[in-house]
């Protein structure tokens, strides 16, 4: 019988996943994953090699080209949408492009997760007021995406992926435009939120982050998933080679 | 903190309020409520008329009394109304019969002054007479069998019931009503095909931020009220457009039809029940795009992930 749903307690499981775009060949192949529930992970690869692809597929924006990916115990091929929807409230998205919204201010972005679930519009005040405060946003409130710089929105961007206190948090070069005295203050907020239980995925290419903080690592090369054990750099280039 | 103030004023997610087929989406509407509102008044007044025409037949028959043929046109005369008083006398026997009035000289000179012109004597011409009946409201009457015992009680008087020539006119508003129903539906479809067409051309402008929004954790519905919402606005206020341009439009016609002479026509008046179908039409519309507009938005997005 096909089991259709899998309890193992994985917040992602990926049994042979292949993906690809049209007709052409497979970015990636025989992907074989599994993160637990409260797992923090980095994932690296070059440019290329498939990171954001793999990632969309975390956060339900594609289906596997074959194989099998449960998020939440959910076999996303046997999943409606409504459910889908359901299963997206409970991951929160950092885009390298961030993909804010431009007609709407620096508080609507943020507050579009906690709007979309139907939550009051005062306690969704008090939740945006808060986080915004503390990406120290609370001056640009008002301020839309096109008059924001560059680590502005990407704080935006983060506050937006964390409001909503998420179970699993994906985040796509979370802290490739920000200053160099916030992308700590950032890392800390990851950090903060995967010791009260998210399972956290940061993509990303800066060998410092990886260094300061001792995950374990994702690497996709020539298609495939390896995992790395924390300051293990193999596959990274650069110093360490 | 002054600017947690400002803020409080939310914008909606999908900006459709500028989006370039809101404009089309109103003027469409418009025109539709336009053509909607004129021919359903038509249809209207074509009930209204018809049920006119029906109340005064069924409660009425006409009797004829044919002019007894003499050389003696003062003895041929005499000889008529005497028929005419037989008649007269019988129907009034006639249980379900309220009133039986033979026509004098003069109301028959008026029925033929059309024809003949002024200054005509009946007394001259053989004349029939014709005797106008009214029946007791409600009452059914067998014709057939009103028409055999009248001719027992005179050999010269015959029973019209006015179906033959009503039917006929009847047949042919019926046929003008099919006309503007069909004109309605026409106008129903193609302007749920031009919300229809409308909608997914917004999704198509909008898709990055509704992709945004899917991926936030919003359900199909969410988009599709968003969209209903603001089609319903946009249909309502279309639709009060077009209805304000129709109701002088109709008045118009409605004079137009009051100038020609010949009483059918004027009878064509719509009545309050028919005007406040005409004025629900802004509702009707709006329920009609808002309805389109969301089903719409839960199909197209269903090819989406």
């Amino acid at each position: 019988m096909l089991n259709i749903d899998n309890n193992s307690g994985s917040i992602i499981d990926m049994q042979n996943v292949g993906i690809r775009y049209g007709q052409g060949p497979e970015i990636l192949s025989d992907i074989k994953l599994s993160l637990k529930k409260g797992s923090f992970h980095f994932l690296t690869g070059k440019s290329g090699a498939g990171k954001t692809s793999l990632l969309s597929m975390m956060y339900l924006a594609q289906k596997p080209s074959r194989g099998i990916v449960s998020v939440f115990g959910k076999n996303v091929n046997f999943t409606n949408r409504d459910s889908l929807a359901m299963l997206r409230r409970k991951i929160g998205v950092v885009f390298q492009d961030f993909r804010l919204l431009d007609h709407l201010s620096a508080f609507d972005n943020v507050a579009l997760p906690l709007r979309v679930c139907g939550m009051e519009e005062r306690e969704v005040k008090k939740r945006v007021m808060e986080l915004l405060q503390w990406v120290e946003l609370d001056r640009s409130i008002q301020a839309t995406p096109a008059t924001l710089s560059g680590g502005e929105k990407q704080r935006v961007a983060i506050a937006r992926a964390v409001i909503n206190r998420p179970d699993l948090l994906l985040a796509d070069e979370p802290t490739g435009n920000v200053d160099n005295d916030i992308a700590p203050k950032l890392m800390k907020l990851f950090v903060e939120l995967n010791k009260l239980g998210t399972t956290v995925v940061i993509a990303t290419h800066s060998e410092k982050l990886i260094t300061d903080f001792a995950y374990p690592r994702l690497h996709l090369q020539n298609r495939s998933l390896k995992i790395f054990a924390p300051n293990d750099f193999t596959g990274m280039g650069g110093r360490h080679g | 903190m002054a600017n947690q103030k400002k803020f409080i004023a939310r914008r909606e997610e999908l900006p459709l309020k500028g989006d370039s087929t809101s404009l089309f989406l109103q003027i469409m509407i418009s025109i539709a409520v336009f053509l909607f509102a004129v021919t359903l008044s038509g249809v209207l007044s074509i009930n209204t008329m018809l049920q006119n025409w029906n109340d005064s037949i069924l409660g009425s028959l006409t009797v004829q009394i044919m002019p007894a043929t003499h050389f003696n046109q003062e003895k041929a005369m005499a000889e008529t109304l005497a028929h005419q008083d037989k008649a007269v006398a019988f129907l009034k026997t006639v249980p379900e019969i309220e009133k039986v009035t033979p026509l004098t000289d003069n109301q028959l000179e008026k029925l033929i002054q059309p024809w003949l012109g002024d200054g005509i004597n009946i007394a001259d011409l053989p004349m029939p007479r014709i005797i106008d009946v009214k029946l007791k409201k409600g009452a059914e009457i067998d014709f057939i069998d009103l028409a055999a015992k009248l001719s027992q009680a005179t050999p010269m008087a015959s029973v019209d019931n006015h179906k033959l020539w009503l039917n006929k006119l009847i047949k042919f508003a019926d046929g003008l009503k099919m006309l503007a129903l069909s004109v309605l539906a026409l106008v129903i479809m193609i302007t749920s095909g031009a919300i229809f067409y409308t909608t997914q051309t917004s999704l198509g402008l909008h898709k990055y931020t509704i992709e945004i929004l899917h991926l936030m954790g919003a359900k199909d519905t969410y988009v599709a009220q968003q969209y209903a919402r603001r089609t319903a606005i946009l249909g309502l206020e279309g639709a009060l457009i077009g209805l304000a341009i129709a109701i002088p439009t109709i008045f118009g016609i409605g004079s137009l039809a009051r100038q020609i002479e010949g009483g059918i026509i004027s009878e064509a008046n719509l009545s309050i029940a028919a005007w406040g179908v005409i004025l629900s039409l802004p509702l009707f519309a709006s329920l009609i795009a808002m309805l389109t507009a969301y089903y719409t938005v839960k199909q197209t997005l269903q090819k989406m992930m």
